[in-house]
């Protein structure tokens, strides 16, 4: 998944951002409100935002993310602990709320569970399309029976897909969404990554959207 | 001290009221007494004179007409036993006497104006040129009959005023105090932190300083409750996010290290968890009793967030409590993290009655004499020392929702019995 972090504590952010990457997710970390200005626009699969940030509430800034209409989920990471707090951040948009000092394990357990329950069509942590079976709790795809090997990059292009079956997905945002700001790619990076992904998994998973993006293919979801 | 033990001021107005009613009574009673005993004493004696006068011009018309030698008879002058007169001759001789007189002059030597006897109070007048002599006298009982009749009258009378006095006064103080009586009202209900409550205006001059010091009292209460919380929000924030940090980096770190550092990072983490749970055992501390926020919970639910490594939690519940959930979640966690350090690898969580949550482990559990112990620290609050960290959080949690922590005997283990309180329990 591609996470936006925005923790002003650098020992806890840097710490999230490395054990998240290690878990095989894309990891914007800011440490400040200003600094997600330069984010704006960016699609992300789930939001970590502090309440107490050096420049504003991030309760607020979430809050404004909502009132535009942004469904992405979103995790309150925060010290307040009390049971107003609690109702409070959830009422204000966030979809889970984990209170400090908390297990990192935890917080991957979590954001799995709030990308499964989110938005329409969401992904089981175990999912089945035709004979390839994908799962994104323990990061592994099986195709024919077989355990299927991928790159970091493939396996953050197929979850992406998968969070968001039956859905199209902008050439745009995936490229976002897998590639991040890495602008050592090359401009058909994508394509690649999607050449080598039918390869392994079977032609029939991913279906070329002609002009828009890609989707998982409607034959191998039924 | 107790109610009942306390001085009264409506009981102490009240007797002193009383006992100046009845001395003033009695002092009003012996003034008049004195005086009427004069006013009395002055009234007989012209009675006694004016009579004397009206005898001696009826008894000069009757000697006028009566023949020499002529010895008159006693005359039914008077049917008062208290009153007597007496006609005596130079000689000393009676001469002529009212029925009730004595045979005997009342003065054989001529005796003018008033003078007494033992028996008699006497009013001598004398009559014609031969010497004669009118005696007119009432008894002087009837005199101090007179005197004490006029002194009980004026006792009656004031004593009667004193008393009415009295319970007019009792009445008004019982009136005047009901503002004070008002005022505990509202202290019972009062909450000083509640921004909306007022006290209001005093309702008599005496109680303005009462409302000035207690508004007072309350303003210094709510900063220091506000600055209490603001320094345990600011602690919360400043403990909570380096801990978390530790964790963080913990977590990454032990997935890159070697395996002989694994160990080590490990053994770091456990602490680095204990270290959580004390801290957050510390800030819980700060919150009890600052208001506690009932709801409905469930223990089951709670307890399946409160994972212990190391130690299987069974639930033996069928309803729900009412409770602050934070804070019973801090008690029971703090519970069942002890537990785990002193050897138990089992623990029963059950509600033996309604409002009340026993946690029974299968530990070593304790001696007689540190059980007694225990007891003795959390009745009298005496914590340092006695208690660790976990049941001074959990008494104090108890405490808060208005019960108690206790520590049932048990066959096996340890045993401790949260009650909270008459309102701990609810429908689901």
């Amino acid at each position: 998944m591609r996470l936006l972090l925005i923790e002003d504590d650098p020992t806890l952010g840097e710490g999230l951002r490395d054990f998240l990457r290690a878990d095989g997710h894309r990891v914007d970390w800011c440490d400040s409100l200003a600094a997600t200005d330069a984010l704006r626009g960016e699609p992300y699969d789930a939001l970590l935002v502090d309440w107490q940030l050096p420049d504003g509430s991030g309760l607020d800034w979430l809050r404004a993310r909502r009132a535009r209409g942004d469904p992405t989920p979103a995790l309150m990471l925060t010290a307040r602990d009390r049971l107003g707090d609690r109702i409070t951040g959830l009422d204000a948009g966030a979809d889970d709320y984990l209170v400090k000092p908390f297990a990192p394990e935890e917080l991957s357990a979590r954001l799995r569970a709030v990308s499964r329950r989110s938005g329409a069509g969401a992904a089981q942590a175990r999912s089945r399309f035709g004979d390839v079976e994908v799962d994104l709790s323990a990061c592994t795809a099986i195709a024919g029976g077989v355990r299927v090997e991928l790159t970091a990059r493939e396996w953050a292009l197929l979850e992406a897909l998968v969070l968001r079956s039956g859905r199209i997905v902008l050439k745009a945002d995936l490229e976002r969404l897998v590639l991040g700001f890495d602008s050592e790619v090359a401009s058909n990076a994508l394509e690649v990554h999607v050449s080598a992904l039918r390869r392994k998994l079977g032609h029939e998973l991913i279906e070329t959207v002609r002009g828009r993006g890609y989707r998982i293919s409607e034959r191998a979801s039924s | 001290m107790t109610v009942g033990k306390i001085p009264s001021i409506r009981l102490r107005l009240a007797n002193a009221l009383l006992l100046w009613a009845v001395l003033w009574g009695a002092g009003v009673a012996v003034a008049v007494g004195y005086a009427a005993q004069g006013e009395v004493d002055e009234l007989l004696d012209e009675s006694l004179q004016s009579t004397a006068a009206v005898l001696a011009s009826a008894l000069r018309s009757a000697y006028r007409d009566a023949s020499p030698g002529w010895v008159a008879a006693p005359l039914p002058v008077s049917d008062d036993g208290e009153f007597a007169w007496q006609l005596v001759a130079a000689d000393g001789a009676v001469v002529q006497r009212s029925a009730n007189a004595p045979e005997q002059a009342l003065h054989t030597v001529a005796t003018a104006g008033f003078s007494s006897s033992p028996a008699w109070r006497v009013f001598g007048a004398a009559m014609g040129s031969e010497g004669r002599m009118l005696y007119v006298a009432h008894t002087l009982r009837e005199r101090i009959d007179s005197r004490a009749e006029a002194a009980l009258s004026a006792a009656f009378a004031a004593l009667s005023i004193g008393l009415l006095a009295h319970w007019w006064l009792r009445a008004r103080v019982r009136h005047e105090l009901l503002p004070l009586e008002r005022l505990s009202d509202k202290l019972a209900h009062h909450d000083p932190l509640d921004r909306g409550q007022a006290l209001g205006a005093a309702e008599r001059a005496e109680l303005a300083p009462v409302h000035a010091a207690i508004d007072q009292l309350g303003q210094r209460l709510a900063r220091r409750v506000a600055h209490e919380r603001a320094f345990s929000s600011h602690a919360a924030h400043a403990l909570r996010t380096p801990l978390a940090g530790m964790e963080a980096q913990l977590a990454v770190a032990l997935r890159e290290c070697t395996p002989e550092v694994q160990l080590r990072l490990q053994r770091v983490r456990e602490a680095s968890r204990r270290l959580q749970r004390v801290v957050q055992s510390l800030l819980d501390l700060f919150r009890v009793g600052a208001d506690v926020q009932r709801s409905v919970v469930d223990l089951k639910a709670l307890l399946a967030h409160l994972p212990i490594e190391g130690l299987a939690v069974a639930v033996q519940t069928q309803g729900a409590l009412r409770a602050d959930p934070d804070l019973l979640a801090a008690a029971l966690a703090n519970l069942l993290d002890n537990a785990k350090r002193y050897g138990a690898r089992q623990v029963v969580v059950s509600e033996p009655s309604p409002g009340t949550v026993r946690v029974v482990d299968d530990g070593p559990g304790a001696t007689p004499e540190r059980l007694q112990g225990l007891r003795e620290a959390i009745a009298a609050q005496d914590y340092d020392g006695h208690t660790g960290l976990g049941l001074m959080l959990a008494d104090l949690v108890a405490r808060s929702h208005g019960g108690s922590l206790s520590f049932p005997a048990v066959a096996q283990g340890f045993a401790v019995e949260l009650t909270l309180g008459a309102q701990g329990t609810d429908t689901v």
